[in-house]
């Protein structure tokens, strides 16, 4: 069932949705291809929940189009090409959790068997509880029952981990590539900037509805164009760090130096040059949340506008 | 439609289980029923035992129908079932015909028990077709709050729902004439409401009188504003359920 090759799973064509004045996306263009794990980031109100509601045919753009498979979302989601967990979704109530996974794999064309399910979403001790009565992180999990109770190409997932603790969300992303062996797409929003850069092979950067940046984890680190470097080195006047060829911040604690660079061999040149010889140097990237705040937050700035928190 | 019975299954495996239900569509009515049957008057032109039957019967199904829904779809669009399940392979209008299916499923005990009611304990005796004409006016009939159910519980959330639909319940109960037929001015009121269009069709069927057509075009019209309004209410509110 799964789909695998260079096929385009999902295509945003300059969609735009406004709600009266507001518009949550702005002329969104993207491709989705066949066994690419996608994370989706951005701060709040960035469009990403409006994007995938769009995806998913629960709402219809304003303007452009959006194609699933090649075909319309709805199309799509009536043929139970996508599995699919938002935070909005709910869960039928009065019922067990087993009843609950077995009628969304009975809706679906190519069912997934009820236990292996329960298993998968590591629900299977809760089978036998009413779903009301379930905690917060189980509640998450049943519905991630429900997204894979049938054999489906795409997965979509609205900040999947939100609620769990950080053994059900290790076991989670355990199931998640497991998904993802067998040749499916994974499409997923999240605000947890570490997960995106160890399940994603590329993450798209969204900011005002718009997208900001499309690259694998490392080309979005490094498109932020910037490096961190630390050194020890006591008695050295902040003037002359300040002074410093690129640098674009310098923090120092006790004798220890950070600075941060757009290029750290000109820097570091340029304190050996002036006749100093610091010890303990470590030179490293920016990590992605570093590199995801400044990529909105410049956004943010050319837009004349103060920075959303980050999330 | 293979999903949309599944749904309905599922629908009244949940009643099953909760059967706080019961109480309105089948305790109520048996109650007044044993409590008021023996007044011993002639109403609508037959005796009291069979239009206090007609009576309660119509009470039981058009509140289970309406109560039980309305608050339900309501809170399901809260908690956001009803998103869930449009992510599912059921089309978009399976959530609301397994809805009506369920109420007309749920509304069948209550007619049952109230009819075998009065046969048994107010001596109602009726040729067979008679019995079932009256039962399927009646459960037809239900299906018009239903649709009701659909259109309020869409529209507005349970904290609103709530209070509205206990409204339309007494609107509906007292001015249709379940508690007490009325006379004069508020008897014209009175035979503009569906709840005493299907009392009358099912008396005047018992009284072997000829059903005047109004009735049956008021019911039929009723049916015909209630589904459009929720027709309406599933439509307008399609991107924020």
């Amino acid at each position: 069932m799964s789909h695998t090759g260079t096929g385009s799973v999902v295509s945003f064509d300059n969609v735009s949705k406004q709600y009266g004045s507001l518009k949550a996306v702005d002329g969104l263009s993207l491709e989705l291809r066949s066994g690419e794990t996608v994370a989706l980031l951005g701060p709040n109100g960035a469009g990403k929940s409006t994007s995938l509601d769009m995806l998913l045919a629960l709402r219809k753009p304003t303007g452009g189009t959006i194609a699933m498979f090649g075909e319309d979302p709805y199309h799509a989601v009536k043929t139970g090409r996508v599995g699919a967990m938002l935070q909005s979704g709910g869960l039928m109530p009065e019922v067990t959790v087993r009843e609950l996974v077995a009628l969304v794999a009975g809706l679906h064309p190519r069912p997934i068997p009820v236990d292996k399910t329960l298993r998968a979403a590591g629900v299977e001790s809760v089978a036998g509880q009413r779903v009301d009565r379930l905690s917060g992180g189980q509640t998450q999990r049943v519905r991630f029952a429900l997204a894979i109770a049938g054999e489906c190409d795409l997965i979509v997932l609205d900040e999947p981990t939100t609620a769990m603790d950080v053994e059900t969300r290790q076991r989670f992303w355990a199931t998640m590539k497991e998904e993802v062996a067998q040749g499916r797409t994974l499409l997923f929003a999240t605000h947890y900037l570490e997960e995106a850069d160890q399940a994603a092979d590329r993450i798209l950067v969204i900011n005002r509805g718009r997208l900001l940046a499309d690259g694998t984890p490392e080309e979005i680190k490094k498109r932020a164009g910037a490096k961190r470097m630390a050194f020890r080195l006591p008695g050295v006047p902040e003037s002359f760090l300040l002074g410093l060829p690129n640098v674009v911040s310098v923090e120092t604690r006790h004798d220890r130096v950070h600075i941060q660079t757009t290029d750290s061999d000109a820097t570091l040149y340029a304190v050996l040059d002036a006749g100093y010889r610091p010890r303990e140097i470590e030179v490293g990237s920016l990590g992605l949340e570093q590199a995801f705040l400044a990529i909105t937050a410049e956004d943010d700035r050319a837009n004349g506008s103060e920075p959303a928190p980050a999330h | 439609m293979r999903g949309i019975l599944l749904l309905t299954q599922a629908e009244i495996n949940r009643l099953r289980r909760n059967r706080r239900y019961l109480i309105f569509t089948v305790g109520m009515p048996v109650v007044l029923y044993l409590i008021f049957s023996k007044a011993g008057k002639t109403v609508y032109g037959i005796n009291f035992a069979a239009y206090y039957m007609v009576a309660m019967s119509t009470f039981g199904a058009f509140a289970g129908a309406l109560n039980g829904n309305a608050i339900r779809i309501s809170e399901e669009r809260k908690v956001g079932w009803i998103r869930q399940l449009r992510l599912t392979p059921l089309p978009a209008s399976a959530y609301v015909i397994a809805k009506i299916l369920t109420s007309m499923a749920t509304t069948i005990p209550s007619i049952a028990v109230v009819m075998l009611l009065g046969r048994f304990e107010g001596g109602v005796h009726l040729p067979l077709w008679q019995w079932f004409v009256i039962a399927v006016v009646i459960w037809l009939g239900s299906t018009i709050f239903a649709a009701l159910a659909v259109a309020v519980g869409y529209r507005y959330p349970p904290d609103q729902a709530q209070p509205i639909t206990l409204t339309l319940y007494l609107v509906f109960s007292i001015l249709g004439g379940i508690w007490f037929p009325f006379t004069g001015l508020m008897g014209n009121i009175s035979k503009g409401t569906p709840t005493f269009e299907a009392i009358n069709i099912a008396t005047d069927v018992i009284a072997g009188k000829s059903v005047p057509a109004y009735l049956a075009i008021g019911l039929v019209a009723w049916l015909i504003i209630f589904a459009a309004l929720a027709t309406l209410s599933v439509r307008s509110m399609a991107e924020t359920v």
